[in-house]
């Protein structure tokens, strides 16, 4: 074994206070919505933050919280995410265990009939007339149904499946249980950490989405939070109110935009960690057999 | 003889038989391949409307026929040559400059020893991915605005104008391409940083005894080692190659920069959801489906000549 060199050494140096570089890069703007937010409007009616909030108020926030649009936006993004997440998790999971049964009759023309999705789709506007069609414009499920059962998850999922153990099924099927127990009572049981890795990854995209709105909904009490968040972020203006207590409240279309950009991306950051915990592992099985 | 509950009927036994047996897994099936086959097939399906006179009374079935004509007309407007070109050049541009930034980065965060300053950087890195569109919008908001955004302030601070980048169709490409490198950088680290990861440390020694310094050894040993990863997310990038990037194009353009920013997709919408133009929209996303599905069909088959594995 070589001791360390010089070069080597200056190297490890710079590497670092790059890496440190990017992370300051990768925090900053989000340091910098939190001082916009906490800022008194007046003293930042121009910007000119750095790196401490000018004054301090929580205005911006009693301002965004008090909004009906904000709080309808918030209520239909947490019914979507919640109900998309565990109807889709159920259906890619029954889906994806089929197709891991090597005794399946029709296996490999069911695998291509789901991985074709993901070389070949309708596109925007027979997507568009579909939902039309089934009278679910401007409905929730609009915004539910069409998202739950991605080719790729179900991919990712079958090639867990695939890993578990044969013999604790075999050994459930000896005792007299058909399939549908198997499945529910032995294989479930034993995925919890797929199933929370996909479950994961579908609530932060449902999370997310924001062009379903654009395209299916028109009823403004059914739009989803990130299209309220659009909105307030494109119309956001100075303005001094009351808040809901009567008192009056200063806030400005700066601080209003930090604060409510902030309140929409806190939910993604109180579930990173449980997130990181398990992505690294979905990206990889996705990677191999996607 | 004793055979297993997998295989207890012989292969060539009756279809039936065997269909019959795993009823309960058919049972299982069903549900996930009828939504699949209801919101992707039956759209694939409604594809024919690029070759109909779409009329909304008709519905999609009973629409006449027109042939190629809204293929005619998509390749007469003059705007289609302006969206072709930009879909093309924004996603040449994100491919040029995002395909090696996660590779390099990897090649760095690989040089990290393993702990907790690794581990917080890895973690500060792959944030980004997770937040949508529409919240980066908010911080480029935030950043460029010309009356109180960060960029502004110093800009006048020093003497100068206030640009209103938003609006400027010189700056609006390096835009996109820059934001889109921010955002998805660290994330497109894991797939390489896990391949990297497989090399034999042994070939680092060999490498050092040599005399090779870091830069040699990333060049001799590190990428080599992980040729077939990136062969493989290169195919599937350049399957992409009209996929410019939907969202954040539509967030982030206006009528201003429709000349360098419009591209097939947001075209589709406009023309086809907000115009009501049915036909002539699903034929300008029929026409990028089929040429992406050529060129990864194209790209595969290339990487699989020269001796390495595809995806399929």
């Amino acid at each position: 074994m070589l001791g360390i060199s010089r070069g080597e050494r200056i190297f490890g140096v710079i590497n670092r206070s790059v890496m440190l570089l990017l992370t300051v890069a990768m925090i900053y703007p989000f340091w910098y919505l939190v001082m916009a937010s906490l800022s008194d409007p007046k003293l930042t009616a121009l910007g000119g933050l750095y790196l401490w909030p000018k004054g301090f108020s929580w205005d911006a926030y009693i301002a965004v919280l008090g909004d009906a649009s904000f709080w309808s936006g918030f209520r239909v993004s947490v019914i979507v995410t919640i109900a998309g997440t565990v109807i889709g998790t159920f259906l890619t999971a029954t889906t994806a265990y089929a197709i891991s049964k090597k005794r399946l009759q029709g296996r490999m023309a069911v695998s291509f009939f789901i991985l074709f999705t993901m070389l070949f789709n309708g596109g925007l506007v027979p997507n568009y007339l579909l939902l039309k069609e089934l009278h679910m414009l401007d409905t929730l499920w609009a915004l539910i149904v069409p998202g739950t059962i991605s080719a790729f998850n179900v991919f990712v999922m079958r090639s867990f499946f695939v890993g578990l153990p044969e013999e604790v099924e075999e050994a459930a099927k000896i005792d007299g249980a058909n399939d549908l127990t198997v499945f529910f009572r032995v294989v479930l049981p034993l995925s919890k950490a797929v199933l929370a890795t996909i479950g994961l990854f579908m609530a932060v995209m449902y999370w997310n989405d924001f062009f379903s709105t654009i395209l299916y909904i028109t009823d403004k009490g059914k739009w989803q939070l990130q299209a309220v968040l659009r909105n307030l972020i494109d119309h956001a203006v100075q303005s001094s109110g009351n808040g809901p207590n009567g008192d009056q409240i200063q806030v400005s279309a700066f601080t209003v935009r930090s604060a409510s950009i902030l309140l929409a991306t806190l939910p993604i950051l109180l579930v990173y960690p449980f997130l990181q915990k398990h992505f690294v592992k979905g990206a990889m099985i996705g990677s191999i057999k996607g | 003889m004793f055979r297993s509950a997998g295989s207890a009927l012989p292969i060539r036994a009756d279809r039936w038989k065997r269909i019959k047996r795993d009823k309960y897994l058919y049972l299982l099936l069903f549900p996930g391949l009828f939504i699949i086959f209801l919101f992707k097939y039956v759209p694939m399906y409604g594809i024919v409307i690029a070759f109909k006179e779409y009329n909304i009374l008709l519905g999609v079935f009973d629409s006449p026929w027109v042939g190629f004509q809204q293929f005619e007309r998509l390749f007469r407007t003059p705007d289609f040559m302006k969206i072709f070109r930009n879909t093309f050049v924004i996603s040449l541009y994100k491919l040029i400059f995002g395909f090696p930034a996660p590779i390099i980065l990897a090649l760095l965060l690989n040089e990290l020893k393993n702990g907790f300053f690794k581990r917080f950087t890895q973690s500060v890195l792959y944030l980004p991915h997770f937040l949508s569109w529409v919240i980066f919008t908010g911080i480029i908001v935030a950043f460029l605005n010309p009356v109180d955004g960060l960029v502004n302030y110093v800009l006048t601070s020093a003497g100068m104008k206030p640009i209103n980048f938003m609006i400027i169709p010189d700056y609006f490409r390096t835009l996109l391409v820059s934001t889109h490198i921010y955002k998805e950088m660290g994330w497109g680290t894991i797939i390489y940083l896990a391949a990297m990861s497989g090399v034999n440390p042994d070939l680092y020694e060999a490498a050092r005894v040599d005399g090779a310094n870091k830069f040699k050894q990333m060049w001799h040993v590190t990428l080599p080692s992980i040729r077939s990863v990136i062969l493989i997310l290169m195919i599937l990038d350049l399957g992409n190659i009209l996929e410019a990037g939907f969202m954040q194009v539509f967030l982030l353009y206006n009528p201003l920069v429709y000349d360098v920013g419009d591209i097939i997709d947001t075209y589709v919408y406009r023309v086809g959801i907000q115009s009501a133009n049915y036909s002539l929209a699903t034929a300008a996303g029929v026409f990028k489906s089929v040429i992406a599905l050529v060129l990864i069909y194209t790209a595969n088959k290339i990487v699989r000549k020269s001796g390495n594995n595809g995806l399929w």
